[in-house]
Formats: C-alpha cells, structure tokens, sequence
C-alpha cells in the first residue's frame, strides 16, 4: 500500500492526478434517480474495445484476397488454436452491438433525452448508428461465403434504384460491375481503417456533447420531468447531491456489463451459428445464387420494405424519408415533456414504429 | 471496523476474478498468437540427385528453416544450415570461388561450412543426409 501511495504522490505533485479523480469520478455527480439505460453507453464502448481487438487478431491470419479470403476464414475456424473463439466473438459481437445500440436509442427516445439542449447528442449518435451498420455490411462480406456475397450483391444492388446516378454508384460502391475481388478490396479497406477511424472519432464528440451537456435527468421518480433549459445561454447541466459515478455508477456499469457479457458469453459459447446460415460455410460461387438469401436480421426490415413497393425507388426513398425523421428528431419535437406517458403522440408513433418494424423484420424472414 | 472488513473481503474478491478473468483472456490469446506448429514431414527433406549439379547448390527449407546442399567439383555432397551464424541472414553460394558468403556483413564460410573470414563466430550446421537410388534425403 505504501508503494501505491508514494507513486500516486509521486504523480500527482507533477500532474495533479487527484484533482482530476476529484473533478472527473469521485466528484463528478449524476441524477440520483439514474437507471440501468444509462449504462447502455459504456456497455456499446466495451463491445467496440472488443471489435477492435479481434479484428485485429483477425488481422493476423485473414488474406483479404477473393480466392484465399475464405479458405483463411475456415483456416481460421479450424486450424489457428482458439481461431473459433475470436472469429465467433467479433461475428456475435457485431450482432450484439446493433442490439444494444437499439437499446440505447430506444432508452434515449422514451426518456426523452434527445430534446433541447441535446440535439448534437443525438446527430452525432445517429451518424454514429449508420456508421455502425456500414461496418457491419462491410464486415459481412470480408468471409467471402455464399452468404457475403449474394447479401452484399442485393444490398448494393439497392443503390441502383436512384434515379440518373443509381448504377454508376453502384460500379463505385462494387469496384466493379459485379461484386468481386476489387468489392473485397473497397469493403476491407472500409471495414478495417476508415469506417473504425470515423467510429472512434464520432464517439469522442458523443462523450465531448455529453461532458459540455451534463447527463440528462431521467424523467422519472422525484425529479419534474420537463426539459428545464431555456435556451438563453450555455448553461451545464449539474446534479447536486447527486450519486457519484465512482465507485457508484461505475458498479452499476460493470454489473450491466456482466449482465451483457453472461448473454455474449452464452451465445459464442452455446449457440455460436445463432447469426449463420447454411451458405454462411460454403465459398462464394458468382454463378450460383442461393434459393432463399436474406440480409442480417437487422436489415430484414428495410429488404422487405424493398420487396413490398413495386418501384424500388419508392422502397428507397420511404426508408430515406423514415431515418431523416429519425434523425431530426429534435428539430421536430420541440416540446418540453420528457416523461414517455405525457407525450402521447410520441408513445403512439415510437410503439406503432417499433411494432412495425418488428412486423416487417418477421415478414422479411419468412417471405 | 466491520464494514471495513466486509470491504476489504469483497474488494479481495473481486481482485480474484479479475485475475482469473484475465488469465481466461490471456490463454486463448497467447496460443492464438503463438507460432503454429508446421506440418510434420518427420524432419526428413527428399530432393533428386540431379537438382544438385556438379559445383553447384541447392537451397530448400528444411525443419522450419533454410539449408543448403553443396556438389563439389570433386562429386561430394555436403548438407548445411544456410542461415549465417552471426545474424541470421542467408548465406550465399560464390560459385566461381566455391565458398559461401554472408552478404550482410561479409561473413566467408567454406564449402564446408567453417568461418574463413568476417565477424560469424561460429561454422555453419552440418546436417545429417543419405544418397540412395538418385535420391537425396536429408534429415
């Protein structure tokens, strides 16, 4: 003990480390009616920790060449000691993050979170969302399986439905006319460097809004539950009296976090094909296109609502018009309320939107 | 006092399945990154007689590693490691003055691998080989 104490002195006479413990975790104080939903942040920065560092373990072993890329894959899985657990982690740890960043969103839209003076908050998460979904659409065609290949063909595919411009982007996006080896080329390049730098650099301005904000109130137990900013002047958003973040918090983030690594845990352990189909294992074959191929369960919606709208077009700009709502959110519902039973037009469209899309995620699964 | 305790034990106990958690990161990890094994050909390397001309070498992997045969004018053959004792690097073959050189920092072996100049301190690896039926197996 008396080491730590003299190497925690040593450090603090030259940088005032205890000030910053003071300011940043002991002292820094959050509602006290703080809930779990809180804790979906620092969850979603764990999982992005652990993309990271298998895929660059993966790194190692992966040949992001179109005739090799999935032989290493399989050599991956099958020779390399523990391949299989850091394939699976990265594989299930992709799906898991997507989930929780929908728990995340879904905590943020109930409680209210995103209202005024939030609204960078939310633009910088929802930049961050797609961001999410474009490293997992690039990720899912690195394996170069019958299953990468046909779901990236149908996803690009869709871009071709712009009017005017639609099928020289899709050559852009492709490389090529057809997926092939130069699509390998752009998506791993997309996949390992930009789209991760982007991630990273998005997350610091997230947490940048969220330390000049002030964590918002839930609107529940004691507190009024109305959005108290008045939009004058820059004004933080402090809690005094408030619970600590450490240890208080930070307890509740590792127990969330043990909660969410139980789960992860189970499914790479005991069900590591949960996301994998059939043609998830057998080499992309360009000539051959599966019978039923199907996007990620989180892209089921958006493929059937291609499939319903007789002009793809009509699919694409519906989809467009829905996540530009979704983005401007803010902008849109300027009321003060936050508490999700005040806000009744609100309650309406969030469950209304959640139960179709559910609705549209089955109907693309089984049709 | 006793809350200080209870702390204390929880706080030893947590220590515990961090490090238990650590190790059960650590080994997976470890052996991943570990070299892999090659694929065992026990030891042994086949070439025909014929890819060793008179006064001439031959380069090949053997056991994870580069070597060397060596046809002398004479008919003999030699076997060595073909890696240079000081650094690493792979040796040469100087046809014309029948010996081997280091071009990394000019270190001179003999045909039959013994140090004739420059900084490596020790001779070559002679490696063990039989010649039956035009074959060469060395190992």
């Amino acid at each position: 003990m008396g080491l730590i104490k003299r190497l925690t002195d040593w450090i603090d006479c030259r940088i005032g480390i205890r000030e910053i413990v003071a300011k940043e975790l002991t002292g820094y104080l959050l509602p006290k009616n703080i809930n779990v939903w809180y804790s979906m942040g620092s969850i979603l920065l764990f999982i992005f920790g652990l993309q990271v560092v298998t895929g660059i373990l993966l790194l190692i072993y992966y040949v992001p060449d179109a005739d090799k890329a999935f032989k290493s894959v399989t050599f991956i899985m099958n020779d390399v000691p523990f391949g299989w657990l850091i394939r699976m982690s990265h594989a299930v740890g992709s799906n898991m993050m997507v989930l929780i960043l929908f728990f995340h969103m879904l905590s943020v839209l109930f409680m209210g979170s995103y209202k005024k003076p939030r609204e960078l908050n939310w633009l910088s998460g929802f930049i961050l969302f797609n961001l999410i979904m474009g490293i997992s659409l690039t990720g899912y065609l690195l394996p170069w399986s019958q299953l990468s290949f046909w779901a990236t063909t149908v996803a690009t595919n869709s871009v071709s439905s712009i009017p005017v411009v639609g099928q020289f982007l899709v050559e852009f996006l492709r490389g090529s006319k057809l997926v092939g080896p130069a699509t390998l080329g752009r998506f791993f390049a997309l996949h390992v460097t930009v789209l991760p730098l982007a991630i990273a650099a998005l997350v610091g301005a997230h947490l940048f809004f969220l330390k000049r904000t002030g964590v918002s109130t839930p609107p529940f137990g004691d507190k009024e539950s109305s959005v108290r900013w008045q939009g004058d002047v820059y004004r933080y958003e402090d809690h005094p009296g408030g619970i600590p973040f450490f240890p208080n918090y930070a307890l509740q983030d590792a127990t969330s976090l043990a909660v969410y690594l139980a789960f992860f845990l189970a499914v790479v352990f005991f069900d590591p094909y949960l996301f994998f189909t059939r043609e998830s294992f057998i080499a992309a074959n360009p000539f051959q296109t599966p019978a039923h191929i199907k996007p990620e369960w989180y892209f089921l919606a958006n493929y059937q609502v291609l499939k319903i709208f007789p002009n793809e077009f009509i699919g694409l700009s519906v989809q467009g018009a829905a996540m530009t709502f979704l983005a401007i959110l803010p902008f849109i519902d300027r009321g003060d309320k936050r508490h999700p039973l005040k806000r009744p037009l609100f309650m309406v469209m969030a469950v209304g939107g959640i139960l179709l899309w559910i609705g549209l995620s089955i109907w693309g699964h089984y049709s | 006092m006793v809350d200080e305790d209870r702390r204390k034990f929880l706080g030893v106990c947590l220590g515990g399945v961090a490090a238990a958690a650590a190790v059960a990161v650590s080994y997976p990890v470890y052996n991943y990154l570990a070299p892999l094994q090659q694929a065992k050909t026990a030891g042994k390397v086949v070439i025909p007689e014929q890819e060793v001309p008179v006064g001439g070498a031959k380069f090949f992997e053997y056991a994870g590693s580069t070597a060397v045969l060596v046809r002398r004018q004479s008919g003999d053959l030699v076997a060595l490691s073909a890696v240079c004792t000081h650094l690493g690097c792979i040796v040469q073959w100087e046809k014309e003055k029948q010996d081997f050189l280091c071009p990394c920092h000019a270190g001179h072996y003999s045909h039959e691998g013994a140090v004739l100049s420059g900084p490596p301190p020790k001779p070559l690896a002679k490696l063990p080989f039989v010649v039956a039926n035009g074959v060469i197996t060395v190992g």
